[in-house]
């Protein structure tokens, strides 16, 4: 039989204290590099959003002649005011449906029992594994039909992101599943019926998820170019901010709209982030437990 | 307060899966039940049923003489307290203990009344406007015992309601659990695996097995007259001894003859092993750990074994031992009965005879495990 | 070879240990799929079996059942009206209305949807018509049979051409696909509402009352409440989900594109050729497309999924140094690229890198300095139009690089919250037994890690398969890699643009193209998920690092 010993305590150059000050040290400067390079592309367009003397890329940031000119003409020549309005609407429009199918969705998977349950969650999963972009071919030809294109795309879009938005309802069911089940038996030993279950006892206690959900709703409009630019199409008064904003990034519109752009991007930016930082927490308890759930 | 009848009940899990058959119970208005075993022998699951938690697969269970099969729990009138308390946890106390009275629309002034009256009973008015993450768990469990309180329904049902508590509180809870029954005299249906919980709560008692029910009755029939093996080892503490023997009938009288030492069978136990005119022949005899006693080996009736562990308990000394061919022993000795030298010389690997008085005796067929008296 | 028992493989060494389970997995497949075809062997006669008892079913309902009960084979909810549930009587009775009107009456079709539908072709049909004309998956026929012709008319100022418009292949598919909706839920409802009426009959017999209408509303919130909570999301997936895959699935089987679109031309049935144009890798097919596209679709999923999964950890563990301040911050820093919408922030980086972008100009500055200093050879200067997107090679690098800044903020959020999910006693205890910082983590936290996101690695890897937003607003999928295949293909290109591409970009617009692609994205997806589901431990043993 080999013996097996301890090995000799080691000594390194360095105390133990200062090795732990040099690895924090590197660790900051890490970060610090870290944080330059992820916030370098949002300087950029802040910068580039005010500049007065030119409209197209110029190779440079730091603007020679500051001022809101960008933002003026945005208002003033261009329709983003009212892509603006109707991605907004969209949004909250998302927010408010998603929320209702998602939550309706995950809460039955995960606290009722019922027949064809497990059933019903693997023809999910199948189904989930068709690229969803497929089914807008024939959606956009029935929406041409019902004129829910072009100027009426926003509301065709409100029905293309949350009609199915059930199937997306793993991270919420996930959450359902961290409370005890006992809490439900409780309530209906204590006379509640399965809907008094769902609103006075379970409901109260997802306030995370249900913001989580509500979050998601509201950025899909904001976040969305494949769909979007697929149902629109054509120049119209119904455009979403990515639809409408990316024409300006074409190679015909480049040289003089880059900066319009930029100053759009940055007013879009705005609400959505200022909304998802003040959420920030929600998101990620969403993001984690949905992960470790699966 | 009411009756409940259990007949033929059965539950199957999936396909195949059977967690409780032939269940037949008759519980009596005012009774207070207890079902014990060991985990996953059916117990809860049987509770879950009475309470509707749980589809009944066969059988039928009465409340009060009507088939509750098809009901939904909230209307079958029981209440439960749960083993992990589930209170609502963004309620306050009071509202927790309310939460029933409010699904039934009950005015303020008659929910305030009787919360108050519960809290009053269970000490916990000052909590009342707390929310159940500042309680501790005795606290959290005597809010969930009040929130079943104020229902004033037909049947109390309680699911291992103390076995998330530490030991001193389990006991001190145990000792309210009695008191409050004298105060709210209704059915009482409580699920433990702890069979002290079970001696000392229950009228009667209902020891399960595997999904069967193994012995219902009294806590002084179940542990004085066993009806088999798994009863026999179950209900009591430190458990029974049991060991392989021979039965002997010899000359009208009954002997048993563990590991070489012959004890006569005397009193009750020898007129009934006579009355049922049980022949000689292996079988398995149990003996009460506090039934031993020591003596020396000169004892016609003395068996020898080595002590392998010494437990002082205090009041009493749990000697485990071992007997010559391995097999293991448990004595329970009174303290005072031992003189402080005899104490301290029961040490690891020290030889002591012990032996047992011929009327308190168990004995149970080999085969089937049922006792032979019964 | 011989399987071992646990403590044989206990004494194998860790090189044998590795592999007995290598040949221990290989020796499984057969049987993997031995098993999976026997199960599905044993489901098929589970559903036979399962069909010969309803139909026994019916037929004893029937001959037992009285003339309420018989008279409902015919007419729906009779039954149930005859025992007093007229609720549910009334549904399938009005279930049973819809279908004729759907089925039978010339127009209904249309009238019914008519009222949403703006029906520009004047043809009124019947859905079980319609179902005729669709010529169902009959290679070599049109789908409808009415082309559009041209007429002419004599007006007052002389003749004019007019086109009159016959079938739109695109609604006559969707009208046949609809009817057999609805007549396979005919023939569910028929099934359910005999059953009812045999389970009345039964319950009536026995001297009981059966559930009442208004018992029945009052279940939906309670003991049928999953019913009232997945009517909607049900019915919208439904719509616009289920039915759209199977009607895209079936225009893999037909000729349909631009110039067979609409009215204008009626489109056929094709049969399997799409899918050998698909496995053609001659002139014309799409082979040698497909087979790159696949290869870099793949290879670029895998390099996003890992690179940001160990880089996002990496910065995971960094920030949640003990000792290391401001954490909030620097997570908030990464976390501002999740929240400013994907378009913005891509489109943008990507102009940066372009000829005139900032960055690239300073990438082109940059090397051609260091050529005029000697530093590098003359053969690399780089033009004044060098873009890093021009290049096969330097595009695809370049989106994995860019790919890094995207994704790392999702992976670094997700660690940080199992990270702090490990119990620190693992730590201590590790410490105690001899454990380095570097063995910490390679023994604890990457096993944790990898055992609790196992199944996100699958999500994320099926995720960035289908990550139209990344490349199509870096590269639009190229630059252009010349093999022609109907539509210009992109070298970076994944599976999903190119579809996108097929049907939005290209003038020809070959749906039927875009819909064999998006069976095969199924098909990757699918086997893919097949495999790592068998192969991964956290989808089995759930507790186990409980």
């Amino acid at each position: 039989m080999k013996q097996i010993r301890t090995k000799k305590p080691h000594t390194s150059l360095l105390g133990a204290k200062a090795s732990r000050r040099l690895g924090n040290a590197i660790i900051y400067l890490l970060l610090t590099v870290i944080t330059v390079v992820w916030l370098f592309p949002f300087f950029g367009i802040v910068l580039e959003s005010f500049r007065v003397e030119s409209g197209a890329q110029v190779g440079y940031l730091w603007p020679k002649q500051f001022g809101a000119d960008n933002y003026i003409r945005l208002l003033r020549e261009t329709d983003f005011l009212r892509w603006f309005i109707n991605t907004g609407i969209m949004g909250v429009a998302t927010a408010i449906l998603q929320t209702v199918f998602v939550l309706s969705m995950s809460y039955t998977l995960s606290r009722l029992r019922f027949k064809g349950r497990r059933g019903l969650m693997n023809f999910m999963l199948i189904l989930g594994m068709f690229p969803g972009f497929l089914t807008l071919i024939l959606i956009y030809k029935v929406f041409v039909d019902l004129g829910l294109t072009a100027n009426m795309a926003p509301l065709g879009l409100i029905i293309v992101y949350c009609a199915s938005s059930g199937m997306g309802y793993y991270v919420a069911k996930g959450f359902f599943d961290t409370i005890p089940k006992s809490l439900d038996e409780a309530a209906r030993v204590d006379g509640a019926t399965r809907l008094q279950v769902f609103y006075k006892v379970i409901m109260p206690l997802s306030k995370p998820i249900v913001i989580y959900t509500v979050l998601m709703g509201f950025m899909a409009p904001w976040g969305d170019f494949m769909l979007a630019n697929y149902l629109i199409h054509e120049n119209s008064r119904g455009m979403s901010v990515a639809v409408g904003m990316f024409e300006w990034l074409s190679r015909a519109n480049m040289n003089e709209k880059y900066t319009l752009f930029c100053a759009a991007g940055v007013i879009v930016s705005i609400p959505v982030v200022s909304v998802f930082l003040l959420l920030q927490r929600y998101y990620v308890e969403g993001v984690t437990g949905g992960a470790v759930k699966g | 307060m009411a009756t409940v009848k259990l007949t033929n009940v059965k539950k199957i899990y999936g396909k195949d899966t059977v967690a409780v058959q032939d269940f037949n119970l008759d519980i009596a208005d005012k009774e207070f039940i207890v079902f014990v075993g060991p985990s996953g022998c059916g117990k809860s699951t049987t509770l879950r049923m009475i309470a509707g938690l749980e589809d009944i697969s066969e059988g039928t269970v009465e409340i009060d003489g009507v088939v509750v099969n098809d009901l939904q729990p909230r209307d079958r009138d029981i209440a439960m307290v749960f083993q992990n308390y589930a209170l609502y946890p963004h309620l306050t106390v009071f509202e927790n203990m309310a939460f029933s009275l409010r699904l039934r629309h009950a005015p303020q002034e008659v929910v305030y009344q009787k919360v108050t009256e519960a809290a009053e009973i269970l000490d916990i008015t000052e909590y009342l406007t707390r929310k159940p993450r500042a309680l501790s768990g005795g606290q959290r469990q005597r809010v969930a015992i009040g929130r079943a309180m104020v229902r004033d329904s037909k049947v109390f049902l309680m699911d291992e309601p103390l076995s998330n508590l530490d030991a001193k509180l389990r006991n001190q809870m145990r000792a309210e659990i009695i008191l409050l029954r004298q105060k709210i005299d209704t059915t009482f249906i409580y699920v433990t695996h702890d069979q002290t919980e079970a001696m000392t709560l229950g009228d009667r008692i209902v020891i399960m097995k595997d999904g069967f029910i193994q012995q219902v009755g009294t806590p002084t029939e179940v542990f004085d007259m066993p009806l088999n093996l798994f009863v026999a080892e179950f209900i009591g503490a430190p458990k029974m001894n049991t060991f392989a023997t021979e039965l002997a009938h010899e000359d009208g009288k009954y002997y048993v003859k563990p590991y070489g030492a012959k004890i006569e069978v005397t009193g009750k136990k020898a007129a009934m092993l006579a009355d049922k005119q049980v022949a000689s022949g292996e079988i398995i005899l149990g003996v009460r750990p506090e039934h031993f006693k020591l003596t020396n080996a000169n004892d016609p009736a003395a068996i020898a074994c080595k002590i392998t562990v010494n437990e002082m308990m205090g009041s009493e000394l749990h000697l485990h031992a071992q007997t010559e061919n391995g097999d293991k022993l448990i004595v329970r000795i009174p303290t005072v009965s031992l003189d402080d030298e005899v104490r301290h010389s029961m040490v690891y690997s020290q030889t002591i005879y012990v032996t047992f008085e011929g009327k308190v005796m168990h004995f149970f067929d080999k085969e089937t495990e049922q006792n032979l008296l019964v | 070879m011989k399987r071992l028992n646990d403590l044989e493989y206990l004494r194998l060494d860790k090189g044998r240990a590795f592999l007995y389970n290598v040949v221990m997995f290989f020796c499984a497949i057969p049987g993997f799929f031995g098993g999976a075809i026997l199960k599905l062997l044993r489901l098929c006669k589970k559903g036979v079996t399962a069909i010969g008892k309803e139909i026994a079913d019916i037929v004893r309902t029937f001959v037992r059942g009285n003339w309420a009960v018989r008279l409902s084979f015919v007419i729906f909810g009779f039954g149930n009206f005859y025992y007093g549930q007229p609720l549910r009587g009334a549904l399938f009775l009005l279930f049973e209305l819809v279908f004729c009107a759907y089925m039978l009456v010339p127009g209904g079709a249309r009238h019914w949807l008519g009222l949403a539908f703006k029906e520009t072709s004047l043809l009124a049909r019947s859905g079980f018509e319609w179902l005729v004309k669709s010529n169902f998956l009959q290679t070599g026929q049109t789908v409808g049979d009415v082309p559009p012709r041209e007429e002419i008319v004599q007006g007052l100022l002389g003749s004019t051409t007019v086109t009159v418009y016959g079938d739109d292949s695109v609604k006559v598919l969707l009208y046949a696909l609809l009817s057999i909706f609805f007549i396979i839920a005919f023939i569910y409802t028929w099934r359910l509402q005999i059953r009812q009426c045999r389970i009345c009959m039964d319950i009536t017999a026995k001297g009981k009352k059966v559930r009442s209408g208004k018992q029945d509303l009052a279940s939906l919130v309670d003991d049928q409440f999953h019913k009232t909570m997945l009517a909607l999301p049900l019915v919208g997936i439904l719509t616009f989900t289920v039915l759209p895959i199977i009607y895209m699935v079936l225009i893999a089987f037909t000729s349909y594109d631009a110039a067979h679109d609409g009215y204008a031309n009626l489109f056929s049935w094709v049969g399997l050729h799409n899918f050998n144009q698909l496995f053609n890798f001659g002139q014309g097919g799409l082979g040698l497309a497909f087979g790159e596209i696949l290869a870099w679709t793949l290879m670029w999923s895998f390099f996003a999924t890992f690179t940001n999964y160990f880089l996002g950890m990496f910065v995971a563990i960094m920030i949640n140094k003990k000792g290391i301040k401001i954490k909030k911050f620097w997570r908030t820093v990464l976390v501002m690229t999740i929240a400013i919408p994907q378009f913005v922030s891509l489109l943008y980086v990507s102009r940066l890198f372009d000829d005139s972008g900032v960055l690239g100009k300073l990438l082109i500055n940059g090397v051609n300095t260091l050529v005029d200093w000697n530093v590098l050879p003359d053969s690399m200067t780089l033009a004044a139009n060098f873009s890093l997107w021009d290049g096969e090679w330097t595009a695809k690098i370049l989106l994995i690089v860019l790919n890094i800044w995207i994704g790392i903020p999702y992976i670094m959020l997700m660690a940080t919250g199992i990270l702090m999910n490990i119990p620190t006693d693992l730590y201590e205890s590790s410490r105690i037994d001899g454990a380095n910082t570097f063995q910490q983590y390679a023994r604890i936290t990457l096993p944790y890690m990898l055992f609790v996101t196992g199944p996100y690695l699958l999500t994320s890897f099926v995720g960035n398969l289908n990550n139209f937003n990344v490349i199509y607003l870096l590269t639009g999928g190229g630059p252009n890699n010349g093999i022609a295949g109907g539509v210009s293909v992109g070298h970076t290109d994944l599976l999903i643009t190119w579809l996108y591409r097929m049907t939005i970009e290209s003038p020809k617009a070959e749906y039927y193209t875009a819909s064999i692609i998006g069976i095969m994205v199924f098909l990757v997806v699918a086997i893919l998920s097949l495999i790592v589901y068998n192969v991964i431990p956290s989808t089995k043993n759930e507790e186990d690092f409980k």
